[in-house]
C-alpha cells in the first residue's frame, strides 16, 4: 500500500514540476500563422445555403462567395459578380461575372455552377423562395452570363443574393445540382473565398486553411466586399462556451479573437490595454411576435396597443445589455443611418403608460385572462427582457404567463398556434426590410392580414427606391397600429480581440486583409 | 471468480437493453427536434418537413428505435445529425479528454484525500481536525465554475503559466499537453478530495473502535503502524467504492468544469447534443456512459477482493 502510494506521488510530483517548467516555453505552442478565434460553440453544418445559424456564416463566409456582398455600408458591391443589367421593367436579370475566379478544386468558376447553386438555392435555400420564387426561368447566357428571369420585379434582389447567410454561395456545379434539403457533407465544402476547408474536429475546431488559388478583387477592401487578402496560414474557429473563459483566453494570449462578450464586462474590457472591444455596426433588436392565427390576441389589435403602452423599453434593455453603449430604445425598425430609417408610428413605441394601457385592455374587453408568453433561456436577453416586461404589464392588470423552455423546444412550439400568445425572439440587421420574418406570413406569427398582404405585394415588386420607402414607412406605421410584433430596441453586440490584430472588419468577424501589427 | 463475472456480464447485457429502450424513449419525448436547430430561426415549414423525412425522423419512434438497436448491434452508433461524422469516432476524440482528466482528478484526488482525511483522523478532536475538515466542506462547497475562472484568472489570465483553455490531443502535441488539464483537473479535484477526505476520516473512525485495533495496540505495536496496517487498509474498503463511482461520474459529469475550460469532453458533448437534439450522438453516448458505469461496478466489486480476500465474490 505504502509504495503504491507513494509511487503515485513522487510520479505526480515529477509530473506537475515537468508541466509547470516546460510551461512557459510551451505556452505559445501555435504555428506561426495561425488566428485562433473562440466562438460561442460548436456550428451546425456549414452548408450555408440552408443553414442561418450565425456560427456557421461566420465560419462559412470565408470559404464561400456570393454575387455582391455589402461595403461598410451595408450597400451591396460586386463579389463574384462583374456587372450587371436589369431590362424588361425589373424582370430580367442579367448578371456578368468575373473571369478567372478559381473553386478550391482548382475548377473555374462559370455560368453553370452559379445556375446550379440558384436552382439548389430556390429549392432548398433558406432565404431562396424570397427571389427564386417568382423565377420563371435562370439560364447560363454565357460562359461567363447567368440570365434570370422573374414573373414580377423585385426591388431588394441584389441584397437577396449578398450575404451568404441562408444566401446565395456557389457552389461547383456538380456539388449543387446534386445537393438536397441535407446539408452538404464536409468534403462538398468547397468554395470559392479566401480560405478553404481544412477540418472539423468535433468540440475542438473547424480549421480553414488559405487558399492559394485566390484571386482577390482591385477594388480595396470595404466590410464585406473589395479585396479579401488571406494574411493568415489558417485560421482555427475555436468552440469557447463559457465568455469568462474567451476573455481569459484572449488576455491570456490563447485566442487572437473572441466573440459575443457580456454586456456587463464591457466597462473593464474598454480601459483593458491588452485587448481591443469591436462593437458591431449592425444591431440586432429583440421582437415578441403576437399570435395572430389563434387565442385571445389573434386579432385584438387594441389589446395588443394596450400591452405595448404599458410597456418601458429601456428597462429592459438596460436589464439585458447593460451599459448604455450597447443598446439604443429604438423605434423605427431600420436603425438610423440607413435608407429605410422611419418614424411613422413610433410614438407608440414605448410609452410606459400603465393608465392608459388598463384603459385600452379594459376597452378591448379584457378581464384578466392569461396570456401565454413562451420564452427561452438559451438566450439570457430573452429571458430579461421578457421578466421586465411580464413585470410592466402585471402593474397595469394585464395577466402574462411565462412558459420557459430550452430554445428547441422554443423551436417547435411556437410552430404550433395553439400553445402561445405570445413568443420572443431576436432578429439580426438586414439592410432591406423584405427579409423581416414578420413580413413573412408562413413565420410563427402568421401576419397575413388584407392590409399587409397589400404593402407586402408593393414593397416586394418595386424597383423604385422612393416608392419602396414609402411602403415600409406604410407598413411600419401598420406594425404600431396592428402590433403583430413588438420590437424591444437595437442592441449592439460587442466582440474583442487581441491588440496586436490590426483591420479589423468593421461589419463582423470577417479575417480577410485581417493581420498582425 | 469467472462464473461470478459471467454471470454479472449477462445481468450487464440485460441492464443495457434496458438502458437502450429508456434512453431511446426518454430523448425522443423531449419536445423540439434537430432540424429547427439545424435550419436556424429562419427555415419554412416545408423545408423543416422535406429535411425530416430526409433524415427519417418522421418514422414512427419504434421504427426508428429498431433501426438504431440494430446499427447499434453491429457497433454502429450511427451517423452524428450535427458533426457530419459517424458517432463513435466523435465520443472516441471526447472520451480521450474525459478520460486523461477523470485520471489526473483522481490522482489528486487520492493524494490529497486520503493522506489528509487520515491526519483528520488520527488527529480527530484537535484543531488540526476541526481546520481540515472545515477546509474540506468549504472545497466541497463552491460551485466548479467559481473555483476554475480563479485558477485560469490567476495561472493563465495574469502569471501566464498555463494555458487558460481548450486540449489539443496528445496524440499531437505530445505529453506536454497535459498541462491543458493541469487547471480542470485540480478544479475537479477540489470537491471531490474534499469528499474521499471527509469519507477517510469518518471510516477511519469507525473502524478505530473496532476490537482489533485495540488488540493490536495492546500487543505493542507502534502507533503509525496501528494506522497504516489495521485502520487505514480496512477504512479504505469503504473508500475505494467511493473511488469506482467518483472516476464513472468524473468521466460523464464534469460538464461544468469541460465548459469553463473549453474542454472537448463527454459531459460538454452529452450537454451540447441534448439542446441541439442530436438524437443519434446522446443514444451513443448514454449508452456508452452505461457500460462504462457497468463495467466500473464489476471492476470496485473485484477489487473489493483483492483488498480483503475475506470478501466472497457470488
Amino acid at each position: 500500500m505504502k509504495s503504491g502510494f507513494g509511487l503515485l506521488a513522487r510520479g505526480a510530483a515529477a509530473i506537475v514540476t515537468a508541466l509547470f517548467l516546460n510551461a512557459q516555453a510551451l505556452v505559445p505552442a501555435h504555428a506561426a500563422g495561425v488566428l485562433r478565434e473562440a466562438t460561442i460553440g460548436e456550428p451546425p453544418p456549414l452548408d450555408v445555403m440552408v443553414t442561418t445559424a450565425d456560427v456557421a456564416t461566420v465560419i462559412g463566409r470565408h470559404m464561400f462567395e456570393t454575387l455582391y456582398a455589402w461595403d461598410s455600408s451595408y450597400t451591396p458591391q460586386p463579389m463574384l459578380a462583374d456587372s450587371d443589367r436589369v431590362e424588361d421593367g425589373g424582370k430580367t436579370i442579367i448578371i456578368k461575372l468575373r473571369e478567372g475566379v478559381q473553386f478550391h478544386n482548382g475548377k473555374e468558376m462559370t455560368a453553370k455552377d452559379v445556375v446550379a447553386s440558384m436552382e439548389r438555392w430556390g429549392k432548398f435555400g433558406a432565404r431562396g423562395k424570397l427571389l427564386m420564387g417568382s423565377a420563371t426561368s435562370v439560364e447560363a447566357t454565357g460562359k461567363y452570363e447567368v440570365t434570370l428571369k422573374l414573373s414580377a420585379p423585385n426591388g431588394a434582389w441584389k441584397n437577396l443574393v449578398s450575404d451568404v447567410n441562408g444566401g446565395l454561395a456557389i457552389y461547383p456545379e456538380e456539388i449543387a445540382s446534386k445537393a438536397t434539403g441535407q446539408p452538404i457533407d464536409q468534403k462538398d465544402y468547397i468554395g470559392t473565398g479566401p480560405y478553404k476547408f481544412k477540418e472539423w474536429r468535433p468540440n475542438r475546431y473547424v480549421e480553414l486553411e488559405k487558399f492559394a488559388g485566390y484571386k482577390p478583387r482591385k477594388e480595396k477592401g470595404d466590410g464585406f466586399a473589395g479585396a479579401r487578402v488571406a494574411n493568415f496560414d489558417s485560421i482555427r474557429f475555436i468552440p469557447v462556451p463559457d465568455v469568462g473563459t474567451r476573455v481569459s483566453g484572449v488576455q491570456a494570449g490563447d485566442y487572437d479573437y473572441a466573440e459575443m462578450i457580456s454586456g456587463d464586462l464591457y466597462d473593464g474590457l474598454s480601459k483593458d490595454k491588452s485587448v481591443q472591444v469591436q462593437r458591431t455596426n449592425a444591431p440586432i433588436f429583440g421582437l415578441f411576435f403576437m399570435n395572430s392565427k389563434e387565442g385571445i390576441l389573434k386579432d385584438n389589435f387594441k389589446l395588443r396597443r394596450a400591452i405595448q403602452t404599458a410597456l418601458d423599453k429601456s428597462q429592459a434593455l438596460r436589464v439585458a445589455f447593460g451599459p448604455q453603449d450597447l443598446w439604443k430604445a429604438e423605434g423605427s425598425i431600420v436603425p438610423k443611418g440607413t435608407p429605410w430609417y422611419s418614424t411613422a408610428g413610433i410614438e407608440a413605441y414605448s410609452p410606459h403608460d400603465a393608465k392608459k394601457a388598463k384603459e385600452l385592455a379594459k376597452e378591448a374587453g379584457y378581464t384578466g385572462q392569461p396570456i401565454r408568453l413562451l420564452v427561452s433561456t438559451n438566450y439570457q436577453a430573452h429571458y430579461d427582457e421578457a421578466a421586465v416586461f411580464t413585470k410592466q404589464l402585471a402593474e397595469a392588470g394585464i395577466n402574462v404567463q411565462m412558459n420557459v423552455v430550452d430554445w428547441a423546444t422554443l423551436l417547435k412550439m411556437r410552430g404550433q398556434a395553439d400553445q402561445w400568445d405570445i413568443f420572443v425572439t431576436h432578429h439580426s440587421f438586414f439592410p432591406d426590410p423584405i427579409l423581416f420574418t414578420f413580413l413573412n406570413a408562413s413565420y410563427p406569427g402568421w401576419w397575413d392580414t388584407p392590409e399587409i398582404q397589400k404593402l407586402r405585394t408593393e414593397l416586394v415588386n418595386s424597383s423604385d427606391q422612393t416608392a419602396r420607402k414609402a411602403t415600409w414607412d406604410k407598413i411600419q406605421a401598420l406594425i404600431y397600429e396592428q402590433v403583430p410584433v413588438m420590437k424591444v430596441g437595437d442592441a449592439y453586440t460587442y466582440d474583442i480581440a487581441s491588440s496586436k490584430l490590426k483591420d479589423l472588419n468593421p461589419n463582423g468577424p470577417a479575417f480577410w486583409n485581417v493581420s498582425t501589427k | 471468480m469467472w462464473s461470478y463475472a459471467l454471470k454479472r456480464a449477462g445481468a450487464t447485457a440485460v441492464t443495457l437493453w434496458a438502458a437502450s429502450v429508456i434512453i431511446f424513449a426518454f430523448i425522443h419525448v423531449i419536445p423540439g427536434d434537430p432540424i429547427y436547430v439545424l435550419l436556424g430561426d429562419t427555415a419554412t415549414p416545408d423545408q423543416i418537413d422535406r429535411l425530416r423525412h430526409e433524415l427519417g425522423l418522421d418514422q414512427p419512434i419504434v421504427v426508428q428505435y429498431l433501426q438504431w438497436a440494430g446499427h447499434a448491434l453491429t457497433g454502429d452508433l450511427g451517423r452524428s445529425i450535427f458533426f457530419q461524422a459517424p458517432v463513435a469516432s466523435v465520443i472516441a476524440d471526447g472520451a480521450e479528454t474525459s478520460i486523461l482528466l477523470a485520471t489526473m482528478t483522481m490522482v489528486w484526488v487520492v493524494l490529497i484525500g486520503v493522506p489528509i482525511g487520515t491526519i483528520a483522523a488520527v488527529r480527530h478532536g484537535t484543531w488540526l481536525d476541526q481546520g481540515l475538515s472545515g477546509a474540506a466542506m468549504f472545497f466541497a462547497s463552491v460551485p466548479t465554475f467559481w473555483v476554475g475562472l480563479y485558477l485560469i484568472l490567476i495561472f493563465a489570465a495574469t502569471l501566464g503559466w498555463l494555458p487558460s483553455s481548450g486540449y489539443p490531443s496528445i496524440f499531437e502535441g505530445g505529453l506536454g499537453n497535459l498541462r491543458y488539464l493541469l487547471l480542470p483537473s485540480l478544479t475537479l479535484a477540489a470537491p471531490n478530495a474534499a469528499l474521499i477526505l471527509r469519507l477517510t476520516r469518518a471510516s477511519m473512525l469507525d473502524v478505530a473502535r473496532e476490537d482489533y485495533v485495540r488488540t493490536a495496540r495492546a500487543k505493542g505495536i507502534r502507533p503509525w503502524q496501528v494506522v497504516r496496517r489495521h485502520i487505514l487498509r480496512n477504512a479504505l474498503l469503504t473508500v475505494v467504492s467511493a473511488f469506482g463511482f467518483t472516476f464513472a461520474a468524473l468521466m460523464s459529469e464534469a460538464v461544468v468544469t469541460e465548459t469553463v475550460f473549453a474542454l472537448p469532453g463527454i459531459g460538454r458533448l452529452v450537454v451540447q447534443s441534448i439542446l441541439r437534439r442530436d438524437y443519434p450522438v446522446i443514444q451513443g453516448i448514454i449508452l456508452v456512459i452505461v457500460v462504462i458505469y457497468l463495467i466500473i461496478n464489476l471492476l470496485v466489486d473485484l477489487a473489493y477482493r483483492l483488498l480483503d480476500p475475506r470478501v466472497e465474490l457470488q
